[in-house]
């Protein structure tokens, strides 16, 4: 009764990025490329049937579902030497093999359609897991098929398996870039009204923050996908750490988002990693910069920004804050250190916390695979819930509204089932994306109890009252 | 001794007490030769029987040998013969070989003398107590082959060969006599003679101190007080044979019959050469005329009560009598020791051996005198010679003299005698001579106190029928009887020191010895053996330190290989880490999946939950989680206790032994709920019914937040539905989401302090530490400590109530997510229904909207939602900010503990200051 969690890879970052999750799983857990697992890999001290089950002949299976409406990264993926990993009947192609077109309601559209049968697979690895605790997704939200077909799956899941939790890996677009889908503002605020309202929980990867970094952080002009997707699978790898290497807390994935989660709408999450070295067969040509890791070294980098995977932009009032914050310790930790790390902190105001409600810096102590070599005694990663991450859905609006205004690009959209009659689902989007922002805005405020969303007919909510009256009786 | 050879020794022996004609070797061929020539059956017995009717058991042999005789080979029958015999023979050879050998090597002679000497006393009180078998068994010293020299000295003291052996079954009274029989060379046998004769007068004139002496004797042997009157009027009748101790102590044995010469008319050289004569004889303790003992005051304390004074005769050359004062001390000296060695004979192995070694010295005196009385026959003595020869006896005899009167005027025993001794040595420096012979008589005295110390150390057995040596077995139940609390009392109570039976010498290492022993008995009782590697020479030496070194070597061996047993065989470490694992619940993922499975048994009342379901979905669940591949699983099992942690701190704190539960009623499965850990020995030395049940104190109190933290977070992802609400209508189930994040929050928080600030260093600390322990004392130890420390931080040791308000925090929680969750369905059914109907029936929503701001729980319908959250808000805020104001409180008293640390985790952004801040106000002003 282990508690198992379903992957399920969406279009082309998603089945991506999803490919280096499952390469660093098997190199972590010690599982060869096709599955069978190798002869130094058998202390048993971790827990592989979270993420894998194993075949009759004992090789280990992913729990992933792959979809894709156009065939190239899945066909990349089966074409390489993992391709004996997957269960093949996981795969599913689109039979016309099209694409979304980068189009949110062609992926929505083709989701709807496709449902009984991806629903199927879907069904099935729930069926075949013992006490399925949720689902991971991983897409991006501006293209076709992981937002909109994604959308259309986070939807029927929550309504399918209300019990389940349901978190994402959501990629948002490179900002510094001039992006080729032209409709990209459309697809993040379509897709950003699922994941406020369908997900319980999303892990935001910044494609500004992954390439800034790569930039930055390791020199690595240009970086590739596989660069950046090799940071983003250390970060899916590391968050699940201790899930796959249990110890005494965080052992679910509720158990590890819940505390991060106060109220049910700030539910997206930054990560920080830190020290980040780019694979030594990138660039051997580097000296590698070995630096000295402690706990509080480690911990105090993760507060700084450049280290965030998510690029929030300059703070100018200084207000925003973190809501909580996760720090999964991983390598060899002297557990008196956390203790003097985190007084330290607290005592040099290093961080900046919600004023409406206790919140700590929670350290949990992973311990890590020990069949990948790390040049650093000690690692860390931080997820957080920082209200400065409405910066992004912010960006998000004003890009949306600039090309809603020109009323641009909106015929692609009035071809498909949902657009057919009116364009409400868009501004019903943004609507919600603003009522997030206005959420996050008012959590760095200490009257956040109070705050009710002001919509565009500014309905004054009464039923404030009760609580503002509710925190001043709280002594 | 080769068997013909013995067998030939016995038959000669035999045949010269019978003097028959016959010789063994005739013999033997009479009993060799084939059935054909051999002599019928009746004349072999009869050629048996005519050797050994002397002998007391000849009537039962000889029955013995005629049955065998009728079945057997008779050369068999000649053996049977012949160790029938030997078995009563022993004493006889070496009763001559000590008269042989007595004067020429006193060593040789040593042996005999003390066995006899002991068992002689054991004769003695035995047969004179004529009653208890007790006294007999209690001073049936050592062991059985003096116990079967007894028996054999026993009945043949009617034989010719015996009666010889029986009257000087006491050596020290033979030394003693031997100074008389020089004297009867000069002055004639008629005292000698007839010894019964002597001893019946000596008897009638037994003076107050010999009977206080023996009065001591059966003190000290154990008696209880209430026979002990009753001995004695016995031991007044005594018949002189058994009087073993008895001394020449200048008994006026012909009263004052020895005519008192008139030595003043006699010339000097007379004089002196009488003077000299008599001088001798006083010196072993005869009464003369010329130098009269004074009577003993019977007031005298201290020193005096062992010294005598004398008188000189008057008419004595001054310039003698000068010289003579200056021998005489050497008398009183010698009769002193004397007397102390009978008073204390018997006394214990230590008192044994140190009374051997003073007859040692005792003999190399009579030799001296003897010297001297040759010198005097040849008429080479004079008195100044003799003063010169005897003046480095009189300087050392005055030392041993005033030590052993100290000792038994302190009454000291076994090992204080030791000490006594060991410390006089270091006061004799200077004093080489006397330094020597009490290092001598150290060395002796402290042989079977090192012997008991080497049997101990080597084997760990105790072999101490005196009750000396400086550990005890308390050894008082086995432990396969009561198996479950066994090893919490083994460590502690089964071998303990008695401080006043330790030497001096032995008192730094008293610790280590106990332990050398006490870990072979552990290594022993695992059925391993105990095998030493090395030879072990134990001895005591006052001038080195040699036997240091021998009990450190053997501390060492046993301690590492108790360690070794412990740590490596029977993996110590691994049983702890599957405690850990568990009973700490490192093993995060087992116990959540326990959880799931036991969920619903457990929050039932504890009497309906069926141990047998538990133990099964226990199995279970250790099968499928990640510790399947722990190999101590099994060893895990369920526990329901019949009371909660409260009750339980109460009961591990006090240490009440029979302490009772009182049943109650109201308890859930979840509360009473422990796991427990099966260990066998020895690592239950180590993980006792104590240790366990200090892991279960913690594992209820990380298990019962764990179940909390559980609810809490299963209404989180009940509540998650609100993100699909209007946004309008979430902000009113915010003050219920935060409430419940401010659970979660300081739940969260308790729950890593416990784990990753207190056990997990605790923990780290504690492995560190493992890796450089030399002895499981210290293994012991730092597991104690361990969990102490842990017990300590996690707030299960003070009596402030913190756990208290631990369990209090707990409890409004899980109320909390309990009203959550029958109102989850009310808000969940009026929010999203009235979304969908918003379109479809706009009279049906209006209804639905009124309704919904003030969704009423069937709890109390009178309450609105927000004012029970409220109210659950403002119940558990000052629960919260109580039990961190206590906790402050007590760290401004005591700067060492960590629980400061809790605080600042869950007031880690302030939140709470300024709350508790107003609270200080509050208790300030009120």
């Amino acid at each position: 009764m282990p508690s198992e969690i379903i992957t399920l890879q969406l279009g082309q970052c998603g089945n991506q990025i999803g490919f280096e999750f499952w390469k660093r799983l098997c190199l972590e857990h010690g599982i060869s490329p096709s599955g069978v697992l190798e002869d130094f890999a058998n202390d048993g001290l971790d827990r592989k049937d979270v993420f894998f089950y194993q075949a009759d002949d004992d090789h280990y299976i992913p729990r992933a579902v792959l979809l894709d409406l156009e065939p190239r990264v899945i066909n990349t993926i089966m074409g390489s030497v993992y391709s004996k990993l997957y269960n093949p009947e996981n795969v599913y192609l689109s039979k016309h093999g099209g694409g979304a077109g980068n189009n949110w309601a062609s992926g929505y559209s083709q989701g709807e359609k496709l449902q009984e049968e991806v629903f199927d697979i879907i069904d099935r690895e729930a069926d075949g897991s013992d006490s399925l605790e949720g689902f991971i997704l991983c897409h991006s939200i501006a293209g076709g098929t992981g937002s909109g077909m994604g959308s259309f799956i986070m939807e029927r899941l929550a309504d399918r398996y209300p019990k389940k939790l349901i978190q994402t890996f959501s990629v948002f677009p490179n900002q510094d870039e001039i992006s080729d889908v032209v409709v990209q503002p459309y697809n993040s605020m379509l897709t950003l009204k699922r994941l406020t309202t369908a997900a319980d929980s999303v892990v935001v990867l910044d494609n500004t923050a992954l390439n800034r970094i790569a930039c930055d952080r390791l020199h690595i002009q240009n970086p590739s996908f596989s660069q950046i997707n090799n940071l983003v699978s250390t970060i899916m790898s590391v968050s699940t750490t201790t899930l796959r290497y249990p110890s005494y807390m965080n052992n679910n994935l509720i158990g590890l988002t819940a505390p991060l989660i106060p109220t049910p709408q700030l539910h997206f999450l930054m990560t920080g990693y830190t020290p980040l070295t780019s694979d030594s067969d990138i660039n051997t040509q580097q000296q590698v910069n070995v630096r000295k890791t402690t706990v509080l070294d480690v911990m105090r980098r993760l507060l700084q920004p450049k280290n965030m995977m998510v690029s929030t932009g300059p703070d100018k009032s200084n207000h925003h804050c973190y809501i909580s914050i996760l720090n999964i310790i991983q390598g060899e930790v002297d557990p008196t250190q956390v203790h003097k790390s985190l007084q330290r902190i607290r005592d040099r105001k290093m961080a900046q916390f919600i004023p409406w409600g206790p919140t700590s810096i929670q350290v949990a102590l992973s311990r890590s695979s020990p069949y990948v070599q790390s040049n650093h005694r000690v690692s860390g990663l931080m997820l957080a819930n920082h209200t400065s991450i409405c910066s992004l859905f912010e960006r998000a609006l004003n890009q949306y509204d600039k090309l809603r205004k020109r009323g641009a690009f909106l015929d692609q959209f009035r071809r498909e089932d949902i657009f057919k009659d009116d364009l409400n689902e868009l501004d019903e989007s943004r609507e919600t994306v603003d009522c997030l922002v206005q959420e996050y805005e008012a959590a760095t405020r200490e009257d956040y109890m109070q705050f009710s969303v002001k919509r565009g007919n500014g309905q004054a909510d009464s039923k404030s009252e009760d609580s503002r009256s509710k925190t001043s009786a709280g002594s | 001794m080769s068997k013909p050879h013995a067998l030939r020794g016995v038959l000669a022996t035999l045949i010269s007490e019978s003097q028959s004609p016959l010789t063994p070797e005739i013999i033997i061929r009479e009993f060799r030769a084939t059935s054909d020539r051999r002599l019928p059956a009746c004349e072999l017995i009869n050629v048996l029987k005519s050797i050994s009717e002397k002998r007391p058991n000849f009537a039962e042999v000889t029955e013995e040998i005629s049955h065998i005789l009728q079945n057997k080979d008779p050369m068999y029958a000649l053996l049977v013969f012949v160790e029938r015999y030997r078995e009563s023979e022993p004493s006889s050879p070496s009763s001559s070989s000590t008269s042989l050998t007595n004067m020429g090597s006193p060593h040789g002679s040593k042996t005999s003398s003390d066995v006899n000497s002991a068992t002689g006393s054991v004769c003695a009180t035995s047969v004179t107590a004529g009653t208890s078998t007790i006294l007999g068994t209690s001073e049936n010293v050592s062991g059985s082959a003096r116990v079967s020299l007894t028996q054999a000295q026993d009945f043949p003291t009617s034989t010719p060969v015996n009666s010889k052996k029986s009257s000087d079954s006491d050596t020290s009274v033979g030394f003693v006599r031997r100074g008389p029989m020089e004297r009867n060379r000069g002055a004639g046998k008629d005292e000698r003679n007839d010894l019964s004769v002597i001893k019946e007068r000596v008897l009638s004139a037994v003076s107050d101190q010999s009977l206080n002496g023996y009065r001591m004797v059966t003190n000290k042997s154990g008696n209880s007080p209430k026979s002990s009157p009753n001995e004695l009027v016995k031991l007044t009748d005594v018949p002189d044979e058994y009087r073993t101790n008895l001394l020449w102590e200048y008994y006026n044995v012909d009263g004052d019959k020895v005519p008192r010469r008139a030595i003043a008319a006699m010339p000097l050289p007379s004089q002196e050469s009488m003077l000299l004569d008599e001088l001798l004889h006083c010196l072993t303790g005869v009464r003369e005329s010329l130098l009269v003992p004074q009577k003993p005051s019977i007031s005298a304390v201290g020193l005096a009560k062992y010294d005598v004074d004398f008188d000189i005769h008057t008419q004595l050359d001054c310039s003698l009598t000068h010289m003579v004062r200056e021998i005489l001390p050497l008398a009183s000296y010698f009769m002193g020791v004397q007397k102390i060695v009978s008073a204390t004979d018997g006394l214990g192995q230590v008192m044994n051996s140190l009374n051997e070694a003073l007859l040692e010295l005792i003999h190399d005196f009579y030799l001296i005198i003897v010297q001297a009385e040759e010198e005097l026959r040849l008429n080479r003595l004079t008195l100044q010679k003799l003063l010169y020869y005897l003046q480095p006896t009189i300087w050392v005899m005055h030392e041993v003299w005033s030590s052993l009167v100290i000792i038994q005027l302190s009454d000291s025993r076994d090992a204080e005698v030791l000490t006594f001794l060991h410390e006089r040595i270091k006061r004799l420096e200077g004093n080489k001579d006397a330094q020597q012979l009490i290092i001598g008589l150290v060395r002796k005295a402290a042989k079977p106190y090192m012997r008991m110390l080497q049997m101990w150390i080597q084997k760990g057995v105790i072999v101490d029928r005196h009750q000396e040596f400086l550990v005890v077995d308390n050894e008082v139940i086995h432990r396969d009887e009561l198996p479950e609390h066994y090893s919490d009392d083994y460590w502690e109570r089964r071998y303990t020191l008695r401080d006043e039976r330790i030497p001096s010498f032995l008192a730094k290492y008293s610790d280590k010895i106990l332990r050398t022993g006490k870990y072979l008995n552990v290594i022993r009782q695992c059925g391993k053996r105990v095998m030493p590697t090395q030879e072990m020479n134990l001895e005591f030496d006052p001038t080195s330190e040699r036997h240091v070194s021998v009990i450190n070597d053997a501390y060492y061996f046993a301690a590492r290989m108790l360690l070794d047993v412990l740590l490596t065989e029977n993996d110590l470490m691994g049983h702890l880490q599957s405690v850990k694992r568990y009973l700490l619940l490192n093993q995060g993922d087992f116990t959540m999946q326990f959880m799931d499975a036991c969920e619903e048994e457990l929050t039932k009342n504890v009497d309906h939950v069926l141990p047998m379901t538990l133990e099964n979905l226990l199995g279970l669940t250790l099968r499928i989680s990640s510790a399947r591949n722990d190999p101590y699983k099994d060893d895990l099992h369920c526990e329901l206790l019949p009371y909660d942690l409260v009750t339980q701190m109460s009961k591990i704190m006090k240490k009440e032994e029979n302490w009772k539960a009182q049943p109650r009623l109201d308890l859930s499965g979840l509360e009473c709920f422990a796991f427990t850990y099966e260990v066998k020995w020895p690592c239950s030395l180590v993980l006792n019914h104590i240790s366990i049940s200090k892991y279960q104190m913690l594992f209820r109190q990380l298990f019962y937040c764990k179940h909390v933290e559980r609810q809490l977070c299963k209404i989180w992802k009940e509540n998650s539905i609100a993100k699909q609400f209007e946004p309008q209508a979430a902000s009113l189930y915010r003050a219920a989401f935060t409430l419940r994040q401010r659970m979660m929050n300081a739940i969260q928080n308790l729950e890593y302090y416990m784990m990753i600030e207190i056990i997990e260093p605790n923990w780290h600390i504690f492995i560190e530490k493992m890796k450089t322990v030399e002895n499981v004392d210290n293994v012991l130890r730092l597991h104690q400590d361990f969990l102490d420390s842990c017990l300590k931080n996690c707030m299960l040791t003070e009596s402030s109530h913190l756990n208290r308000s631990i369990f209090k925090l707990c409890k409004i929680c899980l109320k909390y997510c309990e009203f959550i969750q029958i109102t989850q369905r009310y808000f969940q059914d009026a929010e999203l229904r009235s979304m969908v109907r918003d379109s479809a029936d706009s009279s049906e929503s209006e209804q639905e909207s009124l309704h919904c701001p003030q969704v009423e729980t069937p709890l109390d319908p009178a309450d609105t939602f927000s004012e029970r959250v409220k109210r659950f808000d403002l119940e558990f805020t000052s629960l919260l900010i109580a039990f961190l104001k206590q906790i402050i409180s007590m760290a401004k008293k005591n700067t060492a503990d960590c629980f400061m640390n809790l605080v600042h985790r869950i007031n880690f952004n302030a939140f709470y200051t300024d709350q508790m801040d107003k609270m200080c106000a509050e208790a300030a002003m009120g």
